[in-house]
């Protein structure tokens, strides 16, 4: 499976994902559960994997590495620079590069965006994949043992699973209310979002094919 | 757009930007292999120093710098100081972020054109994988202006709703911005079709 010629829906796609991923880093109040502040960058990682598909998904993560690397304020708190990248959570910025690639491929797996296979995805892709990378390498970095530093990330582990709970359920809803934000191009190596695709002429598919 | 560089006429600001990448990325490697002890730890801290004061940057920067990663800083020692003895706590913890002060050193004295134009260098290889290089440079420059604009349609998606007295949970907020996100996203493709983009 090789990704193709990068064209310009897509490369508009990718841009604006790893722009959607950059805003929902930024302050502005955006909490759960009342006054309990969680950074929502992960819930765009998690969304750019299940619209996108893996190579879509993957590349908007790696656009969004380069611009933090060269000095741009993408992260949450206004973070960026190269320091982020030799820093305890170098990690789990790499594994959202893998956890959109994996989250694609799960949710984009079958003919039809189905929500039992979103949810796997979001889980597999946005949380398995991404505290796979996230831990060894922060344990390598800080020497702390890898029992420990487990027991360290699981603080985050809560907030993740809520913001997995809301990428599933954001993912149907925008199947629904904008469709077209699946639609595959043709000849692609993309599977169609369904299988019995009655896609009209504008790309646009009627919702009752969203189980 | 926001960029971390603050101008000057340093030592290091005035490196080209490949060879200061690769000499921070070197002292950076080798804090990486000091042993966990106190001496190291006070090393990792003068190379810090040196650094900041070499780069013509000064401590109120290095302080600046200290300020941001605070939460970052909390969080590792009072991991390490659970786990681990305090000699390695302070040590593991020191080297952890003189590395960070230190990485971030390249963006403090680099513009973000000249950052651009060493990652587009750096980008050409690709191209026997079958990469454009030139359509990634292009994606690169698309997103530095889309973020801006991205920034914009979600303050005004959350001012709609805190006009008809929505309350602001992420769900319903998320919904909605993807939408208009999305939308511009096609807008943005039929734009760059209609300038010759294939």
């Amino acid at each position: 499976m090789k990704p193709r010629r990068l064209e310009a829906t897509d490369l508009a796609r990718i841009a604006v994902f790893t722009a959607i991923v950059a805003v929902l880093g930024l302050p502005g109040g955006l909490s759960v559960f009342g006054s309990v502040p969680i950074t929502a960058q992960t819930l765009g990682v998690m969304l750019a994997g299940a619209v996108l598909g893996p190579w879509r998904g993957a590349l908007s993560m790696v656009v969004l590495l380069i611009l933090v690397a060269i000095g741009l304020p993408l992260l949450s708190g206004g973070r960026g620079g190269l320091g982020v990248f030799v820093g305890p959570s170098a990690g789990y910025l790499l594994g959202w590069v893998v956890g959109a690639f994996v989250i694609g491929l799960i949710v984009h797996g079958g003919p039809r965006l189905t929500r039992w296979r979103t949810i796997l995805g979001v889980l597999v892709g946005g949380i398995v994949v991404i505290y796979a990378f996230g831990i060894p390498i922060q344990s390598l970095v800080t020497r702390l043992p890898l029992g420990p530093t487990a027991l360290q990330s699981l603080v985050f582990l809560p907030g993740d699973l809520l913001k997995a709970a809301i990428a599933a359920a954001i993912t149907m809803t925008l199947a629904r209310a904008y469709p077209r934000a699946f639609r595959r191009q043709e000849a692609g190596s993309q599977i169609p979002v369904t299988a019995s695709a009655q896609v009209t002429s504008d790309g646009e598919r009627p919702a009752e094919s969203i189980r | 757009m926001l960029s971390l560089y603050r101008p000057g006429h340093g030592l290091l600001h005035r490196l080209p930007t490949g060879r200061k990448a690769l000499l921070l990325m070197l002292v950076v490697l080798g804090l990486s292999f000091l042993p966990s002890t106190y001496w190291a730890a006070g090393l990792a801290w003068v190379v810090a120093v040196l650094g900041y004061l070499l780069g013509g940057l000064g401590l109120s920067e290095l302080w600046r710098q200290l300020i941001a990663v605070r939460w970052l800083i909390g969080i590792t020692l009072l991991a390490q100081l659970i786990f681990m003895p305090l000699e390695a706590a302070a040590a593991n913890s020191s080297r952890v972020v003189a590395a960070i002060l230190l990485a971030g050193l390249l963006v403090l004295t680099t513009r973000l054109t000249d950052l651009l134009a060493a990652v587009e260098r750096g980008l050409a290889p690709l191209a026997r994988l079958g990469i454009d290089p030139e359509r990634m440079a292009l994606l690169l420059a698309v997103t530095i202006t889309t973020v801006p604009v991205l920034a914009r349609l979600g303050a005004g998606v959350r001012e709609a709703q805190r006009a008809r007295g929505a309350r602001g949970g992420l769900a319903t907020f998320v919904v909605p911005f993807l939408v208009v996100s999305l939308k511009h996203a096609d807008e943005l493709g039929e734009a760059l079709s209609a300038r010759g983009v294939q």
